[in-house]
């Protein structure tokens, strides 16, 4: 069996499930295998969507979300035998998939590209050393293998409804779950955004955020920060792009008052196209960039506003 | 009490990497504790401060690794547990290596960093976890005891939350933790001294890297004079119009 983790929102799967689907479908040709798929909830879950791209779904509602809880679900759903796991990539899923690789002593393929079997092995890309490395990497099976979002195409559904399987889980109580801190959600998200609008220290203080914003507006994008921004409390976390942030992949990245840290450049250094403002000509973001302008961010940024607003005119 | 941080050495991100027959050639990088890691040594330290106790640092990977575990020891642990093991290993192989020796210890938690700056895994503090039987919280941002449980904040993929774990226990490290210490002179003088006891792993990796290529996007690289601010924003959205045809 291919078992394939299915992620969701409560109410539909997240895109990331149907590229990690089409992944599952691959190997299960190649291994000459069925494909299963496992549905965690902490309440409720789209089981009527999910059971659309599946012969067999395993089910459990297992209440607030815990690494051991989600690896326990897997693990059940796994007891009838896997030749690979298939989940989405996040960073939940990184935490609970290294849990279950160790349970099953299997060859674990991190935030892949692609993948493929070939000769009873599975075989994939992924990037290393903060995204500047693309790896090709192999192992033997059980593999265990999660799916870098936007990397693949969706799956489409198989045309009939696959059998629901409840799973018993055993209760892992460990750890207790106190508070939750929800994201402030607001427009475009971040890592899904098209446009990103980042601002740096560079931005002089939090002020200069609202062009920023006004910006990302025009442009149908979403707003983006460094760490040096965030620690100086200019802007929420929730909005932090790099190696310890979000990472994102717009075709068009604009970067403003930023310096370049390659800890930022994780983040965002396979955005299609790259613009950069900053004063200083010999700022590294310079070296990634497509697009740039050498100036103040307080003089370029609202006159790139008007510019932009004139073009929609 | 007994804090251990599981660290690894790999290359500085400021420092240019170059690819030789098809592998990553580390020979001319500058060498690092790394800085995901840094922050589990910083909170293995305050955590002794607070409770007493012994920080001991272990570290997996080459003979020149034992350089990281030195920077461990002159920020202040008290000893380092050395798993010699040359070239790339997987993280399931990892946890394998260190479980025996973690065992032993009988540590009240274990640190490691959230992510590698070298192989980009997110997974040894889940895979250690596993090994040892302990619950796991990853990218924790704040960690204090409660008797035998402790208290942290942790981020999810969206959002933040709270929660009270059962020790002994896994915790991965994110930025906001704390702000690691510099090693002090004195500090790096009595490193020198300190024991660091070395271990054989003979287990081999599950995942085989084949090939390492350096794929940078050639940028186009229009940089544009900025002053006359507004000439250069005009040109810049035209060019992303009609040339990028982004916007
Ligand atoms: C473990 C670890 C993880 C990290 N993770 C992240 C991460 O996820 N994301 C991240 O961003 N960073 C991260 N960092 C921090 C990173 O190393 C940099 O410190 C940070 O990205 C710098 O932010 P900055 O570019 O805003 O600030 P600076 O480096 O201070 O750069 C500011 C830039 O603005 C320019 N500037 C100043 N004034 C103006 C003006 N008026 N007009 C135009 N330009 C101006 C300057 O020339 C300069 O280039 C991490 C660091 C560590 C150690
Ligand atoms: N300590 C290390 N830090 C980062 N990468 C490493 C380290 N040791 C080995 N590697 C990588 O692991 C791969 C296999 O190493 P080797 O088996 O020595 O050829 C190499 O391509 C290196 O990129």
């Amino acid at each position: 069996m291919i078992l394939v983790v299915l992620d969701h929102d409560g109410n539909k799967l997240r895109k990331a499930s149907l590229e990690a689907l089409t992944r599952a479908r691959k190997l299960s040709e190649a291994f000459g295998e069925g494909v299963a798929g496992v549905l965690l909830a902490e309440g409720q879950a789209p089981v009527e969507e999910a059971r659309a791209y599946v012969e067999t779904l395993y089910v459990a509602e297992l209440g607030p979300y815990t690494a051991e809880k989600w690896a326990a679900g897997i693990l059940e759903a796994a007891k009838a035998g896997v030749k690979a796991i298939v989940a989405p990539s996040s960073r939940q899923s990184r935490t609970y998939m290294g849990r279950v690789a160790y349970a099953l002593k299997a060859g674990l393929l991190e935030d892949t590209l692609e993948s493929w079997a070939e000769g009873g092995e599975v075989y994939a890309t992924r990037y290393a050393y903060l995204n500047r490395v693309t790896q090709k990497v192999k192992t033997a099976p059980p593999v265990v293998l999660t799916v870098k979002p936007n990397t693949t195409p969706l799956a489409e559904p198989l045309g009939q409804a696959g059998q629901v399987v409840a799973l018993p889980i055993p209760p892992v109580p460990t750890v207790e779950v106190l508070e939750r801190v929800q994201e402030e959600k607001k427009g475009v998200s971040l890592t899904e955004a098209n446009v990103v609008v980042t601002g740096g220290r560079g931005m002089g203080g939090p002020e200069a955020f609202k062009e920023a914003e006004e910006l990302a507006a025009l442009l149908g994008g979403a707003v983006g920060a460094t760490r040096a921004v965030v620690d100086a409390g200019w802007r929420p976390y929730s909005e932090q792009v790099g190696q310890t942030g979000k990472t994102v992949q717009p075709s068009l990245y604009i970067a403003l008052g930023v310096s370049g840290a390659v800890q930022h450049l994780a983040g965002m250094n396979k955005s299609k196209y790259i613009v950069a403002v900053n004063k200083d000509p010999e700022a590294p973001i310079f070296k990634h960039a497509d697009y740039g302008i050498v100036g103040d961010v307080h003089q370029v940024l609202p006159a790139l506003i008007q510019a932009v607003k004139k073009l929609k005119d | 009490m007994k804090f251990v941080a599981v660290i690894r050495q790999v290359p500085d991100g400021e420092s240019r990497l170059r690819i030789q027959g098809d592998r990553v050639d580390l020979s001319g990088a500058t060498l690092i504790l790394d800085q995901m890691d840094e922050y589990g040594v910083e909170e293995a330290l305050r955590l002794k401060e607070k409770h007493g106790g012994e920080a001991i640092v272990v570290g997996f990977g080459p003979e020149r690794a034992e350089e990281a575990i030195r920077t461990a020891l002159a920020m202040g642990m008290d000893r380092g547990i050395h798993v010699v093991y040359e070239g790339y290993a997987d993280p399931v192989t990892v946890a394998e290596a260190l479980a025996p020796i973690l065992r032993e210890e009988s540590p009240t938690l274990i640190l490691t960093g959230g992510q590698q700056a070298d192989w980009d895994s997110q997974a040894l503090g889940g895979a250690l976890a596993e090994a040892l039987g302990m619950p796991v919280v990853a990218w924790t941002t704040a960690l204090e005891l409660e008797g035998e449980t402790a208290r942290a904040k942790h981020d999810l993929d969206e959002g933040a939350e709270w929660v009270r774990v059962r020790l002994p226990a896994v915790f991965t490290t994110q930025q906001g933790l704390n702000e690691p210490r510099y090693p002090t002179l004195p500090g790096i003088m009595k490193a020198k001294k300190k024991e660091i006891k070395k271990v054989a792993f003979q287990g081999a990796s599950r995942v085989e890297i084949l090939q390492e290529s350096i794929q940078e996007k050639t940028r186009l690289q229009k940089i544009l004079d900025g002053k006359d601010p507004v000439a250069a924003a005009e040109e810049l959205v035209r060019l992303l119009h009609e040339e990028a045809k982004v916007i």
